[in-house]
């Protein structure tokens, strides 16, 4: 009963929430946190090649949630493994908080993942061998900082998994552990929270509540999230909804509603 | 199921090659052992037979006293040869005098080591064409009494050539010879690395026999007339205590006393290999459960698909085998070369083997063959049997649970094997019964193995514990490193106890060597009361010559001095090897805690006898005793002593008249003497040192320099253990490495994971190290637990046997437990670093 409750009461929030968004949107236009320019990643060589990023260049702005779509294979995880230093670019550059990472050291670039970037994989984000409690600070503990308790328990508090610190993710739903993915990627309060179909592998009430936290991340922390969604109805949170097709942007929508959404994908599925 | 097996093993080969590498290792050993024992077999058999060439009856004396490994034989007199020759069908007969003559080189040293070496030999030269086996390659015969023909070997490695002076030790005080000629032996330069010195036969007579004496003949027969049957015309002549005995027998014999020897050899290089297959079977048994561990879906599946648990048990004791079968081949073949590198080893310590090629029995290829696939199977069987209760269901389980360190069979069979081996231990080391040291060595085994089992359930609470400041202090990695060491407490444990057989070998070994170090120190300090020591080094064989003794004893700056002679006797028929001292003023040297009697008077036929030795036999103060010379036969003597200090003189000693009346060998083993008061200690060390110094192998040692030279003997030894024990740790080693290789495989995309949240390559290599240190800590750990048992137990044990001293080497323990952790931090470099060059987005998204 109580979680019936609770799951509406988020439902509602999350309305609140997009419509919102404009105002919040609005507010930060004029800064951005990381820009692709001219981004091309090419993997293979000779008859194995594949573009997989084709010349893309977009600029994601601070303070907000922005949301890539499009069709499988068309490149939205080697953008966002591109733009987390995760993987390295063909050609073009990737500047992160005024950083050019296209040119950083393996050394330097897992420091900016450590310090700068919280990263949100489908599934399988926790060390089976720490409690959740440890893998939210593992970050914070990797790069021998400590963790302000204070903001670490705002995290937990609005993610709610007080009651699961103890547990190792092996005790936990995916829903539980994707949110202390969310708690680890917001607790060192990084440049961008980049999450890959965060949401992927959870049923649509799980799903939609580690995204509204995301969004709550950006309308009350002044977060900046990128994420990959194939569900247009998460995605119409989101401040800006970014299409990629082919390896290349092919459209882009502020605000949108799902209607909106659903229609490009359609387009874009032709 | 078999095909299944086979597409596994090659596309895991990778992960079982170093697996099998522990194998390959120890059957190499093995192999290697086998194939050099076979080839100094083959060629000391050749030997005998060569030596023995032309050689149709032996005649020799019938008197032969045996104690342990030493023997002696009496001497003939010469007149035998005369009777010899004189028989029916005897075509030539020649007289053999054999005895010791060390070389001393142009640096003054003594040549060889009698005492550890190769023997240094001298003989009679024989002009006989048939009988005498040796040529001149160079120059001449010895034809006069300063002359000498050396071989060609102990020429060649010490520079002499013909024309040179060369100095010999020899029971006489030390002559100087020309060396007239340098000798062969057919094909070879050597008598496997003994040095032989020719001489003609009256100086060889005075210098190693004694007048009038010989020790053998050898005879040819004329054409037609058998072996037997000349030595039956032989023997019909002979005076009493002589024989005769065939060509043939007489190289039946010393082949027998040769492979005898060998055999102990044998026994002594097969334990090492044993105990490097043991510890190789550790690893096998982890790597395969490990396998089957992360094969547990794939195995659930071939379940539901209706495979049997006889087929998962068959298909994983296949793959064992094939696996045995071809690490044992190539252990084999790497066995050879083993052999001939052991082989070279021995020939640069002076054991010359003869011959290029060595000799490869098939037995040795079954024997080792056998026990490489025996070994590998046998460790499967659990982990087959693990496989095979896999339920059909388990695949659409999550990874399964390690709760080992639970089971409450694994407790009581660690408890139930501790209980029984430990028993047979103890049985082994105290009572009294046969096989002990097989009750020993299983025994040994058995505690390792309950231990081992044991280990799981400590593995857990050790990583806690000791990952807890490591955790602390190495921050992240450290933790991971302490998580991961809790995580699979089997695989962790099983890990450590390879490593923990080695170090508690090893620590044990120092313990007891320790102990016996300490044990002489103490045995110095309380009996022997002179000042200085002259030591020879022999072990029996040659010596000092009794000269020295009585130049030294006439020094003025000494009081007295005392040779220290070894004779073999039979008391009662039994076999019996005692000392010889100057009893006179025994006291003022040595104190053996007398009880009874005095020593001065023990002349020609007193004996001194131990008290409990003297109770256990019944004998009193004046008791009547035979004992048996080979050279004057059976003697009357009488208790004339009774004493309570075995340690340094033994359980019976008689005097040195005693000695002389009825031997012929006479050397000295040491020399202990006594200062005057009256000269200080520098003038009587030089004085001694100038009588000594015509001895090149004598050596002055004062009582701190005696126990420095014992103790410097045992430490030797124990570097040769410790090489051998080094192969059992090097495999375990090699475990750990398989281990953390096979755990950075499992989890692969959890380093990924950790990458792409920002650690580190080096915090990465630092997390997987400090698991294997964790891994080879509890290893250590438990090894070194386990070695002060064993070692206090081999300690305990021996104390009858006169380690009455229980000494813990802290330093050497401390030493092995740093190396020994420190090299499982470097056993883990390699995955490590492997481990931290994954492509992160590959790992992650594996799985
Ligand atoms: N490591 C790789 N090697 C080769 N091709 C890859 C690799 N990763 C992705 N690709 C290819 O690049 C294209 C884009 O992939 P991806 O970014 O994963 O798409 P999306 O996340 O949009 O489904 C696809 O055609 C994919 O097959
Ligand atoms: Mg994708």
């Amino acid at each position: 009963m109580a979680e019936a409750t609770t799951q509406s009461q988020l439902t509602e929030e999350m309305e609140e929430l997009s419509v919102s968004s404009p105002d919040s949107g609005a507010s930060v236009l004029a800064e951005a946190v990381a820009r692709v320019e001219g981004v091309t990643k090419v993997y293979g060589a000779g008859a194995t090649k594949v573009t997989a990023l084709d010349d893309v260049t977009v600029e994601f702005q601070r303070g907000q949630m922005t949301a890539i779509m499009g069709p499988s294979g068309s490149g939205k995880s080697t953008l966002l493994h591109c733009l987390a230093g995760l993987d390295t670019v063909t050609s073009g550059r990737i500047v992160v908080a005024d950083a050019d990472i296209s040119t950083m050291s393996d050394k330097e670039l897992t420091v900016l993942r450590r310090d700068r970037i919280g990263f949100v994989f489908q599934s399988f984000n926790l060390i089976p061998t720490l409690t959740a409690e440890r893998n939210i600070t593992l970050q914070r503990r990797l790069g021998r900082h400590g963790v302000d308790s204070d903001w670490f328990d705002k995290v937990v508090d609005i993610l709610e998994i007080r009651e699961r610190l103890d547990h190792r993710p092996s005790e936990l739903s995916g829903g539980q552990q994707q949110r202390v993915a969310v708690a680890r990627a917001l607790i060192s309060k990084p440049e961008m929270i980049i999450a890959d179909e965060p949401t992927g592998n959870l049923d649509q009430a799980s799903g939609r509540e580690v995204l509204s936290f995301l969004r709550r991340a950006v309308n009350e922390y002044g977060q900046t999230v990128v994420i990959v969604t194939h569900d247009a109805a998460a995605a119409s949170y989101a401040d800006r909804v970014i299409f990629l097709a082919d390896g290349q942007v092919v459209g882009e929508l502020q605000h949108p509603t799902t209607a909106q959404i659903f229609e490009r994908l359609q387009e874009l599925e032709k | 199921m078999l095909a299944l097996s086979l597409t596994r093993l090659i596309a895991q080969r990778f992960r079982l090659v170093s697996t099998s590498i522990s194998v390959f290792i120890g059957i190499a050993f093995l192999a290697g052992s086998m194939v050099l024992i076979d080839t100094l077999g083959a060629s000391f058999d050749e030997l005998a037979t060569d030596i023995n060439e032309g050689v149709d009856v032996v005649v020799r004396s019938s008197e032969l006293v045996e104690s342990g490994f030493a023997q002696v034989r009496g001497q003939l007199d010469e007149s035998v040869l005369a009777t010899v020759e004189g028989i029916d069908g005897v075509a030539e007969a020649q007289p053999n005098i054999e005895g010791y003559a060390q070389l001393v080189d142009a640096q003054g040293e003594a040549v060889g080591n009698p005492g550890q070496g190769a023997p240094t030999i001298g003989v009679n030269w024989s002009d006989s064409d048939v009988l005498n086996q040796v040529t001149v390659a160079e120059g001449q015969a010895p034809r006069k009494p300063d002359e000498v023909v050396i071989d060609r070997y102990t020429a060649e490695a010490n520079g002499f050539a013909v024309g040179d002076t060369v100095t010999v030790l020899l029971k006489v005080p030390p002559e100087e010879f020309t060396i007239t000629g340098i000798g062969t032996f057919g094909e070879s330069d050597s008598l496997m690395g003994a040095s032989l010195v020719m001489f003609d036969f009256t100086t060889a007579q005075r210098v190693l026999g004694s007048p009038g004496m010989i020790s053998s003949v050898s005879v040819a027969a004329v054409p037609g007339v058998s072996q037997e049957e000349l030595r039956d015309r032989i023997t019909a002549q002979l005076p009493i205590r002589t024989e005769a005995l065939t060509g043939a027998d007489s190289v039946a014999e010393l082949q027998g006393d040769i492979s005898e020897a060998l055999s102990f050899f044998n026994t002594f290089m097969t334990i090492f290999a044993l105990i490097a297959l043991f510890v190789a079977a550790f690893i096998i048994y982890n790597t395969f459960s490990i396998l089957v561990a992360q094969r547990t879906k794939e195995t659930a599946l071939l379940r539901a698909l209706g495979a049997g648990r006889r087929q998962v048990i068959g298909s994983v004791l296949f793959e064992a085998v094939l696996m045995g079968i071809i690490a044992s081949a190539a252990g084999i073949v790497a066995g050879i070369g083993v052999a001939e590198l052991l082989k070279r080893l021995l020939g640069t310590v002076g054991l010359e083997i003869p011959g290029s090629n060595v000799v490869f029995e098939a037995s040795t290829a079954y024997n080792a063959l056998i026990a490489g696939v025996a070994i590998t199977a046998v460790s499967a069987v659990i982990p087959a049997l693990r496989a095979s209760r896999t339920s059909p269901l388990a695949a659409l389980r999550e990874a399964s649970v390690d709760d080992s360190a639970l089971s409450r069979s694994r407790m009581v069979f660690g408890f139930l094997t501790l209980a029984v081996c430990g028993a047979m231990l103890m049985a082994g080391l105290f009572a009294d019964i046969s096989n002990r040291l097989m009750f020993v060595g299983l025994g040994a085994a058995g505690i390792f193995i309950g231990v081992a089992a044991w280990g799981p359930i400590v593995a857990r609470p050790f990583a806690r514990i000791v990952g807890a400041p490591l955790a602390r202090l190495r921050g992240l990695p450290g933790e991971l490193a302490q998580e991961n060491g809790m995580r699979n407490p089997r695989r962790t444990a099983t890990t450590a106890a390879a490593l923990m057989i080695g170090v508690g070998l090893v620590s044990a070994i120092s313990i007891f060597a320790a102990s016996t170090t300490r044990t002489v120190d103490k045995i110095i300090d309380d009996t022997v009361v002179g000042d200085l020591v002259i030591e020879s080094g022999s072990q029996g064989f040659g010596g000092l010559s009794p000269v020295l003794a009585e130049e030294v004893s006439a020094l003025p700056e000494v009081a007295l001095a005392s040779g220290v002679r070894i004779a073999l006797t039979e008391v009662d028929g039994e076999g019996q090897t005692l000392l010889a001292f100057e009893t006179v003023d025994m006291g003022d040297l040595v104190d053996v805690g007398i009880v009874a009697g005095d020593p001065a008077t023990l002349g020609v036929d007193g004996l001194a006898v131990l008290d409990t030795e003297a109770e256990d036999r019944g004998w009193a103060l004046g008791s009547e005793v035979t004992l048996d010379f080979v050279q004057t036969g059976r003697q009357a003597f009488e208790v004339g002593l009774i004493y309570t200090e075995d340690a340094l003189v033994g359980p019976m000693f008689i005097s040195n008249d005693a000695y002389e009346a009825n031997s012929t060998e006479i050397f000295d083993m040491s020399v202990y003497v006594l200062a005057n008061d009256s000269y200080t200690t520098d003038q009587f060390r030089t004085a001694v040192e100038a009588a000594a110094a015509p001895y090149p192998n004598a050596e002055v040692m004062d009582l701190g320099e005696l126990k420095a030279s014992i103790s410097a003997q045992v430490d030797q030894m124990l570097t040769l253990v410790y090489a051998l024990l080094a192969l059992a740790v090097i495999i375990a080693l090699i475990g750990i490495a398989n281990t953390i290789a096979l755990s950075t495989v499992e989890r692969t995309r959890e380093i990924g994971l950790l990458r792409a949240v920002g650690m580190t390559r080096p915090q990465l290599r630092a997390s997987v190290r400090w698991e294997s240190f964790l891994i080879a800590l509890l290893g250590t750990t438990m090894g070194l637990t386990l070695g002060l048992f064993f070692g206090w137990s081999m300690v305990e044990a021996l104390r009858d046997e006169g380690i009455t001293e229980l000494a813990i080497p802290l330093p050497q323990i401390g030493v092995v437990a740093v190396l020994a952790a420190g090299a499982g931090v470097i056993a883990s470099l390699r995955p490590a670093a492997k481990a931290a060059r994954l492509p992160i987005l590959d790992a992650v998204a594996s799985g």
